[in-house]
C-alpha cells in the first residue's frame, strides 16, 4: 500500500505504486483478473472507467478489470469480488487494488461528494455524514451511557498507534484534552473525532494457492440507505449481519479474533463496531478503551494501524488497507507496531452503516 | 402551506409507516398505503452542524423525531438549546419541509383540546395562524 495522506500523484499513479508493490511481494507478473474500488473518482477527479484506466496504466491491458463499489466499503467488495471469483474456480490469482484522491479537493465539496451516498430526502435537510454521525452519538451517549471521555479516548489510542505506522496520514500523538476541546464540528462530535480527509490507495493478491494467511470468512450486512426507517441507531445492523454471515462461514465466534481494524469514520464507530462484531459485550468497549485493553499491548489490540482516525481514510483504499495491515499483523512484518495474533478481523462501513462487511483472516500454521 | 396533520405511507403487510410518503416499503416489496399522522411526537436525537453544506445558514439544527405511531422524520428547529431525546415536539411541514418545536404549556393545551372533539376545533385554528404567522417570517436554512 501507499503512504496516505496529503499526496501530490494522480490517483491511476497511487493506485499503480499500491498495486506494483502488491504483484512484487506475491512474485506474480500477470493476475487472472483485476479488482478495482474507487468510491467517487468520477468527481474527485473527473476520470472515470477505473477498469480499464488501472489494467492499461500497469501494463495489464489484456487482463480482465472491473470497479466495484458499496460507497466508503468498497475496498472489501472488491475482496469479496475476487474471492468470490476464486472460490467459484473461475480465477487462480487476483489483484485487487482500491484507492481514492480527494486533498486537492476543498473540503466543502469533499463533504458533499460523500454525501451523495446519503438517503436524498435526508440530505436536502442538509444532512451529511458527520451529521448524521452526531445524531448516532448523541444517541448512543443517552441510551448506552457511551461518554465523551471514551470516544475521545479512541482518538488518543489510535493516533499513538499511527504514530508508530509509517504509512499513516497522522504521525504526532495526541492528548485526551486536545481532543475533547477541539472544535465542534456536529454536536457532540468535535474535530478528533472524525478522520481526516486523506489520499491513498492499498492492494492485495488473492490467491487460489495455500498463503501464509487465508481468508476464512467474508460477510456482507445491509441497512436502509434512510436513517429514519432505522429502529436502532445506536448499533449497526449492518455489521452485526457481517459478522454473523463471517463467522458462520469461518466456523468460529468471535473469542477467536486477535486483533481487528475497525471502521473508526468517527471515533464513537470504533466502541459500536467492537460490539456489534460481538468482539465486546453490549456496553462494555468504552470501558475496556479506557482500560487500555483495545490498545497495542492490550487483550485485543484494534487499529495498530491507527485506523481511519489517524492512518487516514482514503475512502475505497479504506477496506484494502485494513486487510493489508492485518495481514502483515499475522505474518509478523507490522513493524514498530506488530501484535501477537493468528486470527484476526476486519470491519468496513459503507455509506453511514448501510453496507458493511466483516472479514476473518487466520495465519496457517 | 401548513399541514399540522402529516402524510405518510403504511406498509400493507408489516403496518410499518414511513414519512413522506413512499411507493414500496422498505422491507418488503409491496405497496404501501396512504396514512395521515398528527404531527406530535418524541425526539430521537439531534445535532448542531456547525459546517452545513452549501445552501445551509451555520449552526444548522438538525432533528430525528418520531410521530406517534413509529415514523420517523428529519426536522429542522430553530433552536435544541432546551431540546433533549425524549422532548415532546410538535412537527409541522412548511412547503413540504418539516420543522419542530419543542412543545409549551400552550401547544399542549392546544393539543389536548384538539382531542377532546369539535371544542377544540377553535382553538386549534387559533393556534394554527398564530404558528403561520411565526413561520411565514422565517425563511427555510436552505436557499
Amino acid at each position: 500500500m501507499t503512504r496516505f495522506g496529503k499526496r501530490d500523484e494522480s490517483l491511476p499513479d497511487l493506485i499503480a505504486e499500491a498495486a506494483l508493490a502488491a504483484l512484487r511481494e506475491a512474485a506474480l507478473e500477470r493476475p487472472d483478473a483485476i479488482v478495482v474500488a474507487a468510491m467517487n473518482p468520477e468527481e474527485f477527479t473527473g476520470e472515470g472507467n477505473y477498469g480499464s484506466l488501472v489494467n492499461t496504466r500497469l501494463g495489464l491491458s489484456t487482463v480482465p478489470s472491473m470497479r466495484v463499489e458499496t460507497a466508503t466499503s468498497s475496498g472489501v467488495a472488491a475482496i469479496y469480488a475476487g474471492f468470490a471469483a476464486i472460490a467459484a474456480g473461475i480465477h487462480r490469482a487476483v489483484l485487487v487494488v482500491g484507492g481514492e484522491k480527494m486533498t486537492h479537493v476543498p473540503t466543502p465539496r469533499v463533504s458533499e461528494i460523500i454525501g451523495r451516498s446519503i438517503d436524498p430526502h435526508e440530505k436536502s435537510y442538509g444532512a451529511t455524514m458527520p451529521a448524521l454521525a452526531g445524531i448516532v452519538t448523541r444517541a448512543a451517549m443517552h441510551r448506552r451511557g457511551m461518554t465523551l471521555k471514551e470516544i475521545s479516548q479512541v482518538a488518543v489510542k489510535n493516533h499513538a498507534h499511527s504514530a508508530r505506522n509509517p504509512y499513516a496520514h497522522f504521525r504526532e500523538p495526541v492528548t485526551l484534552e486536545a481532543v475533547m476541546q477541539s472544535r465542534l464540528v456536529a454536536d457532540p462530535l468535535r474535530l478528533f473525532h472524525c478522520c481526516p480527509i486523506s489520499d491513498g490507495a492499498a492492494a492485495l493478491v488473492l490467491s487460489a494457492e495455500p498463503g501464509a494467511v487465508r481468508i476464512a470468512g467474508i460477510g456482507q450486512g445491509t441497512d436502509t440507505i434512510a436513517v429514519r426507517y432505522r429502529a436502532d441507531l445506536t448499533s449497526f445492523r449492518a455489521t452485526y449481519e457481517a459478522a454473523q454471515a463471517a463467522y458462520a462461514m469461518a466456523g468460529f465466534g468471535p473469542e477467536r479474533v486477535d486483533v481487528a481494524e475497525l471502521h473508526d469514520a468517527f471515533t464513537p464507530f470504533e466502541l459500536i463496531s467492537l460490539e456489534d462484531t460481538g468482539l465486546m459485550p453490549q456496553g462494555k468497549a468504552g470501558r475496556a478503551t479506557l482500560d487500555g485493553e483495545t490498545a497495542i499491548g492490550g487483550r485485543l489490540p484494534v487499529n495498530p494501524s491507527g485506523g481511519l482516525k489517524a492512518r487516514g481514510h482514503p475512502l475505497a483504499a479504506t477496506g484494502v488497507a485494513q486487510l493489508v495491515e492485518l495481514y502483515w499483523q499475522l505474518t509478523g512484518r507490522a513493524t514498530g507496531r506488530q501484535v501477537e495474533a493468528s486470527v484476526a478481523l476486519g470491519q468496513s462501513i459503507g455509506g453511514l452503516a448501510t453496507n458493511n462487511w466483516v472479514t476473518l483472516l487466520e495465519a496457517r500454521r | 402551506m401548513i399541514d399540522e396533520v402529516l402524510a405518510a405511507s403504511r406498509c400493507t403487510r408489516c403496518g410499518r409507516l414511513v414519512v413522506p410518503p413512499a411507493a414500496l416499503c422498505p422491507d418488503h416489496p409491496v405497496s404501501m398505503e396512504s396514512a395521515f399522522l398528527p404531527g406530535v411526537g418524541e425526539v430521537i436525537s439531534f445535532t448542531t452542524l456547525y459546517s452545513p453544506p452549501e445552501g445551509f445558514k451555520a449552526p444548522l439544527q438538525i432533528a430525528l423525531i418520531e410521530l406517534e405511531g413509529g415514523a420517523r422524520l428529519f426536522c429542522h428547529g430553530d433552536e435544541t438549546r432546551d431540546v433533549r431525546i425524549g422532548s415532546r415536539v410538535s412537527v409541522e411541514a412548511v412547503d413540504s419541509v418539516f420543522y419542530f418545536s419543542h412543545m409549551g404549556f400552550a401547544d399542549r393545551a392546544r393539543l389536548f383540546w384538539r382531542r377532546a372533539g369539535a371544542r377544540g376545533e377553535k382553538l386549534t385554528s387559533i393556534g394554527k395562524s398564530l404558528v403561520k404567522g411565526v413561520w411565514r417570517g422565517r425563511p427555510r436554512g436552505k436557499d
